[in-house]
């Protein structure tokens, strides 16, 4: 099995992790567990093992939750997780909970579900980290795997549960530092290397014609099919927003208006000699409406920056390969 | 005469008393088991008023005793609910009360109830005690007795005074009133009522009887005037009633053998008084009607006397030897009608004394002038003999009513020195044969404005598939010929409303009648057609001029609003049904009907509502598919085509519509032979929907915005969708669908044998006059939109396709191609261009492929997100107009150009060889320009009319739907 670095150098929780380091066969068993348990749009989860060395977060083995299904709704997941934990203890292998990973569908992974468990495993687990697979990518002869952390400011907002407009201004968090992306080294032991060298020469040549692949179009399309539905849905969220805030004026209006009242009335009353109106609790009588909370946009366009990096990175590749193909062509002909 | 054997008779039918006695309130089904003169059935009258009273009597001593019994332990609320019985049942009972005074037991128990509720308040610890709903009791019972007993308040004294003795009094008075009935009922009863008035002045019980009281004596003596010796002299005196029972007690059921005669003379005198003062109370609303001139029946009924008309000889008109003249004619005719409207007057019989007295008055040639009188009686009495709105007449009175206005008709036309006038006043009548023409007072109009609508109510209860509804439809040229000859009657005599009036009848029963003489003399066979048909159909005119007519008088002298839009509808249906659709459209747009039209009563809107499917479906026949839809959708879209055409009730839930709605809607509906076959419009508009649809789908498929022209079409799509199994098409929906499913593909012959075939001939198409004519349309229509569609869906196959492939293709003629293809490429339907040489569309292939497509419906998003988000902005900066706004309405509206420049973003597409740049492009155009046909002008700018119509017509009428409805609901 994996060989392992060595292990106890030392307790790094107080810095973050600068890099991560990922085993050639966490990378495998993930895929694997996509291809036999994911479908279509279906999402597939799992723990990841390892530990942090210095700066450096070794993921050295993980394995998958297992599916629910409906009618075994009392399956505890905790007492899984930990049981397996306990047996992979027993042979052997590293034991420590460093984050979970999960497969997406054409990078929409960006959402309040993934926001909230990173929440609390970086609350429980520092280093912990989420791992996000893109199978439909890498089916395409690009391995995509990346691995991302909430950034402490989002921890704080998160940790205070203060999603309103104000608590994300005060934090100054927009869509760009929500998440932070952490470098992915995939490291295989000498013995793995040495096997693939040896493949490698055995094998036949492999089918590499994915990665030239022209007709990327459907790709595309399904893009900005999901990046449409985001900006519907963040249109949505502005109306909402603006409805708030056009409300939210007329009242301070409304409010204004009835101090000045209030105030000449009182200014009266004083000249005539009688006692000033009693000062009435404004909160009462105004209720401010209900503010929108922010953190759903927020991950919205979060969402729609990922989507815009992924059509803008798949164009750029797609440009080459055409420009190559045209070259081939004008040769050919 | 019967009289004296009633004593008799009457405990064999003591039995059948307590049934005769519902008798008289059952409705008029219920007449004939009466019989027909009143001094026939006598015994019978006896026995229901004895009962009547005594029921009455002893549900008063019931309660009473109830209450005492309430009193004495106390119970407070069970004393209120029953003294609150009490009082309903003494209103009920009010009419014997007033014969007799007010019964002393009642003025008992109120005395006594009085002190008891008096004490009981004084008695502040009791109260107390009592619980709430006692308490609450109390007050308002207190409350309650004293307002009440102040209409009491001599008697109550009087009995305070001497408790017995006011019981004996009564008594005693019973029997002086008694005494005084002169025993001729007929002729006493208003001697009764006036010395009933006398004797107790201090026993008037309610301030509503003695109005009533005062209103006999009034008529009375009216009547006493009237009242002919000759008739009524002939009654033989009958002995004096010295009848000591005391009636008033319920329990006096075993009264003397003998009495019960007189006590029954009284009791029917009673009796009449009841329906005396009933019949006033009509006679009341019947006068103050008249005063308004506005009074249905004819007007004839200037007074209604007071007393009960008692013709007791039914073959005995008049005295032997008298002289018959026109007073005592028109004297014996009053008296008939006094009888008209009381309860227990019999309708039919009155009717047969009506004709009798004609019968009398030509005998003795008293003169047209009052015949014609005496005749427009018997109609209004033959209308009147069904009290209720809802029924309808029976059939032989309906001949009858038909007979009797013909007949009168008659006379009018031979004598046209008689003036009937609705406001000629009775009494300046002029019925004497003279030099001076007659004058009679009546409306000839109404009686046959009130016929025709007692047809439609005879139509609208027949039973439509049953032989019966084509019997009565059989009158329908009776009722025709009647306002035919009315019309030519008032058209000399009458004013230009009521020739108006008359008009517009005339029109209703010809709109919406197909005229297949004219229709066949267009066709050009009617050389060989000159059968009897031709002739029973002779109408001499043409109906369209008829209709062109009488419209064009109304529109011009009409003053009410109402008369003017039935026409103009009419002849709107009229122009329709005959495929003049022009015509019909420009009124129809010129009227403005559709704006203001759901102001309009539901009848009008019914016609309105006719009146466009009509329109769209005669749209439909001169192939202009577009107003068809346009003008069908209203009515289709709602899903309640048959109660928007008042052609049939949905079945709903009785918490829409309760009993009284639905009968007024049932009065609402259009007889069976006026029916829109809703299966036709349904058809029509299926397919005119698929027609326009289709095309436009394939045209928009990727349309983001795309809208659905028809929502009903669509639904129906989807409902073909929804079948697990697609079997052949069974229904007319089906083979739509079916048909749409074809034209999608653009395989119009499978399209064409989906939409005609035998099962679509035989329930849609041949219904139509000129049914080869409309498949032709319709076969051509398919070619023409399958052809669009074709070339919609699968013009990115193509590089170029020769037009003669096409014109094969779809059987369409090589200029008919061309026209539709230019067509579409001038509205930048489809990117391509003709080559003229070859006879082939090249296509530029420019149409955005999906991706494109997708990305622009993003760009699109994108401005709108910008918008809200510079909104938001706005409102932050409270400035608007600010830099960004009026950047964005620059950048945005080059959004619209998308479509138009993307020949220009196709751009490396232009490599592959068809090289048109803009200017070659702009040559073609303009070659394109001049060999334009003038088909094709003419097609192109119907088209913006076509839009023109929808945006000032058909679209407006959007809320007349509304106006249907909220008119219904507000009317419910």
């Amino acid at each position: 099995m994996a060989l392992r670095r060595d292990p106890a150098s030392g307790n790094s929780l107080d810095s973050p992790v600068k890099q991560i380091q990922i085993e050639g066969l966490v990378v495998m068993k993930i895929i694997k567990h996509y291809q036999e348990e994911g479908q279509g749009s279906e999402v597939v989860q799992g723990v990841l093992l390892g530990l942090v060395v210095e700066d450096r977060l070794e993921i050295t083995n993980c394995f998958p939750f297992p599916q629910h299904t409906e009618d075994d709704a009392d399956f505890d997941e905790v007492q899984y997780q930990m049981e397996m934990m306990r047996s992979l203890r027993h042979v052997n292998i590293d034991h420590l909970h460093v984050g979970w990973y999960q497969s997406t569908f054409y990078g929409s992974f960006v959402s309040r579900a993934l926001l909230d468990s990173q929440f609390s495993y970086q609350h429980a687990i520092e280093e912990s980290v989420v791992l996000i697979y893109d199978p439909i990518k890498t089916a395409q002869g690009s391995l995509s795997l990346k691995a991302y952390r909430l950034t402490p400011k989002l921890m704080e907002i998160c940790k205070e549960k203060d999603f309103s407009t104000e608590g994300l201004k005060k934090a100054s968090v927009g869509y760009e530092n929500m998440f932070e992306e952490v470098p992915i080294v995939i490291r295989n032991s000498h013995l793995i290397n040495v096997l693939l060298w040896e493949l490698e020469d055995k094998s036949t040549v492999a089918d590499k014609h994915e990665l030239l692949n022209l007709s990327s179009g459907s790709h595309l399309e399904k893009c900005l099919q999901m990046l449409m539905d985001r900006v519907d849905e963040m249109s949505q969220d502005i109306v909402k927003y603006n409805n708030y805030s056009r409300s939210l004026s007329k009242q301070q209006q409304q409010k204004h208006q009835y101090v000045q009242r209030r105030q000449q009335e009182n200014a009266q009353r004083q000249s005539r000699g009688e006692p000033p109106l009693p000062e009435e609790d404004l909160t009462k009588l105004f209720k401010p409406p209900q503010a929108p909370p922010r953190m759903d946009s927020l991950l919205i366009a979060g969402q729609i920056n990922t989507y815009c990096q992924t059509v803008k990175e798949f164009t750029s590749q797609n440009l080459g390969k055409l420009f190559m193909a045209e070259a081939l062509q004008g040769q050919g002909s | 005469m019967s009289r004296f054997f009633a004593t008799g008779s009457d405990s064999e039918s003591e039995e059948s008393s307590s049934a005769e006695e519902i008798t008289p309130k059952a409705t008029g089904t219920a007449f004939n088991k009466q019989n027909l003169l009143l001094s026939d059935d006598e015994e019978d009258t006896k026995r229901v008023v004895r009962s009547a009273k005594d029921k009455r009597f002893e549900e008063l001593t019931n309660l009473i005793k109830t209450i005492r019994n309430a009193m004495k332990i106390r119970d407070m609320a069970k004393c209120l609910e029953e003294f609150e019985q009490l009082c309903r049942a003494f209103l009920k009972s009010k009419a014997i009360v007033d014969k007799e005074g007010v019964p002393p037991f009642y003025i008992r128990l109120l005395a006594d109830l009085e002190d008891y509720l008096n004490q009981l308040w004084e008695d502040k610890e009791g109260k107390k005690k009592m619980n709430k709903n006692n308490a609450k009791a109390l007050s308002s019972l207190r409350q309650k007795i004293r307002k009440y007993n102040r209409d009491f308040e001599t008697e109550i004294a009087n009995y305070k005074e001497n408790p017995e003795q006011s019981a004996e009094e009564e008594e005693e008075k019973e029997e002086a009133e008694s005494g005084s009935y002169s025993e001729s009922e007929d002729d006493g009863e208003g001697v009764t009522a006036k010395s009933f008035m006398k004797k107790k002045p201090a026993a008037e019980p309610a301030p509503e009887a003695s109005k009533f009281l005062k209103g006999a004596a009034d008529d009375e003596s009216e009547s006493d005037d009237d009242d002919d010796d000759e008739i009524w002299g002939s009654d033989s005196t009958d002995s004096g009633s010295e009848s000591e029972d005391n009636e008033g007690n319920a329990a006096s059921l075993a009264l003397a053998f003998l009495k019960k005669a007189q006590d029954g003379d009284r009791q029917a005198d009673r009796k009449k008084e009841e329906r005396k003062r009933r019949s006033k109370r009509k006679e009341r609303a019947e006068e103050e009607a008249e005063e308004e001139g506005l009074e249905q029946e004819g007007g004839e009924w200037e007074k209604v006397k007071g007393g009960v008309p008692l013709v007791k000889e039914k073959p005995k008109m008049f005295a032997k030897g008298t002289e018959i003249n026109i007073p005592v004619v028109v004297k014996k005719l009053n008296e008939i009608l006094q009888a008209r409207g009381k309860k227990g007057t019999d309708r039919a019989a009155q009717i047969e004394l009506l004709h009798a007295l004609a019968a009398i008055s030509e005998e003795n040639n008293l003169g047209q002038g009052i015949m014609v009188k005496i005749k427009f009686n018997i109609i209004a009495s033959l209308y009147d003999y069904n009290p209720n709105l809802a029924t309808f007449m029976k059939p032989d009175m309906w001949k009858k009513c038909l007979d009797c206005i013909d007949e009168l008709l008659d006379i009018l036309f031979e004598n046209s020195n008689i003036f009937i006038g609705e406001n000629i006043a009775e009494d300046s009548e002029s019925l004497a044969v003279s030099d001076q023409p007659f004058r009679v007072r009546g409306c000839i109009l109404t009686l046959v404005e009130r016929m025709d609508e007692e047809f439609t109510k005879i139509m609208q209860n027949t039973d439509p598939h049953s032989q019966e509804y084509v019997d009565n439809l059989k009158d329908e040229g009776r009722v025709c010929n009647i306002i035919d000859r009315l019309l030519q009657y008032l058209e000399n005599k009458g004013s230009t409303e009521e020739v108006c009036r008359v008009y517009l009848r005339r029109i209703m029963h010809t709109y919406y009648k197909f005229d297949y003489k004219t229709h066949r003399r267009c066709m050009g066979i009617q050389g060989e057609s000159k059968s009897e048909q031709d002739q029973e159909e002779s109408e001499g005119e043409d109906s369209a001029i008829i209709m062109d007519r009488l419209c064009k008088f109304i529109y011009a002298k009409d003053r009410t609003d109402r008369i003017r839009t039935c026409a103009i509808l009419c002849h709107i249906y009229h122009h329709a049904l005959h495929s003049r659709w022009y015509q019909a459209r420009d009124l129809m747009l010129m009227s403005h009907l559709q704006d203001n039209i759901q102001h309009a009563d539901p009848p009008v809107q019914i016609l309105y509502n006719r009146t466009m499917v009509q329109l769209g479906i005669c749209a439909f026949r001169q192939g202009m598919i577009k107003d068809a839809h346009n003008a069908l959708l209203d009515i289709q879209s709602s899903g309640r085509a048959k109660e928007l055409l008042g052609q049939g009730l949905l079945m709903r839930n009785m918490q829409e519509r309760n009993a009284e709605q639905e009968k007024i809607e049932k009065r609402r509906q259009v007889p069976f032979h006026m029916h829109i076959n809703l299966e036709l419009l349904e058809c029509v508009y299926l397919v005119s929907a698929m027609l326009l649809e289709i095309p436009y789908m394939a045209a928009h498929e990727f349309d983001a915005r795309r809208r659905m022209i028809s929502k009903q079409f669509h639904h129906q799509l989807r409902v073909g969708e929804r079948q697990p199994l697609l079997g052949p098409p069974e229904s007319m929906r089906e083979h739509v669908v079916a048909a749409s499913k074809a034209m999608k593909m653009g395989d119009w012959r499978t399209c064409h044998s989906f939409i005609i075939n035998e099962k679509m001939n035989s329930k849609v198409w041949d219904l139509f006059p000129e049914a080869q004519r409309v498949r032709e349309m319709l076969v051509r229509k398919i070619q023409e939109e399958s052809l669009r569609t074709y070339l919609f869906t699968y013009s990115s196959v193509y590089d170029s396709i020769s037009m003669e492939t096409l014109a094969e293709m779809f059987q369409l003629e090589l200029p008919t191609v061309h026209s539709i293809i230019s067509k579409m490429i001038i509205n930048e339907e489809l990117m391509a261009s003709l080559d003229q040489p070859t006879q082939t569309v090249v296509m530029h292939r420019t149409e955005p492929t999906s991706l494109q497509n997708m990305a622009l419906q993003l760009a699109e998003k994108l401005g709108g997100l910008v918008e809200n988000n510079e909104r938001v902005f706005d409102l932050k900066q409270g400035v608007y107009g600010s830099y960004f706004n009026r950047d964005q309405k620059g950048g945005y509206q080059q959004k619209q150009g998308y479509q138009r420049d993307s020949d220009q973003r196709g751009g490396y597409q232009q490599r592959q060889g068809y090289q048109r740049d803009s200017d070659q492009r702009g040559g073609y155009q303009q070659r394109q320009g001049y060999q334009r046909d003038s088909d094709q002008r003419g097609g192109y700018q119907q088209r913006q009319g076509y839009q023109r119509d929808q945006k000032g017509g058909y679209q407006q009428k959007q809320g007349y739907r509304g106006g249907y409805r909220s008119q219904n609901q507000s009317s419910y």
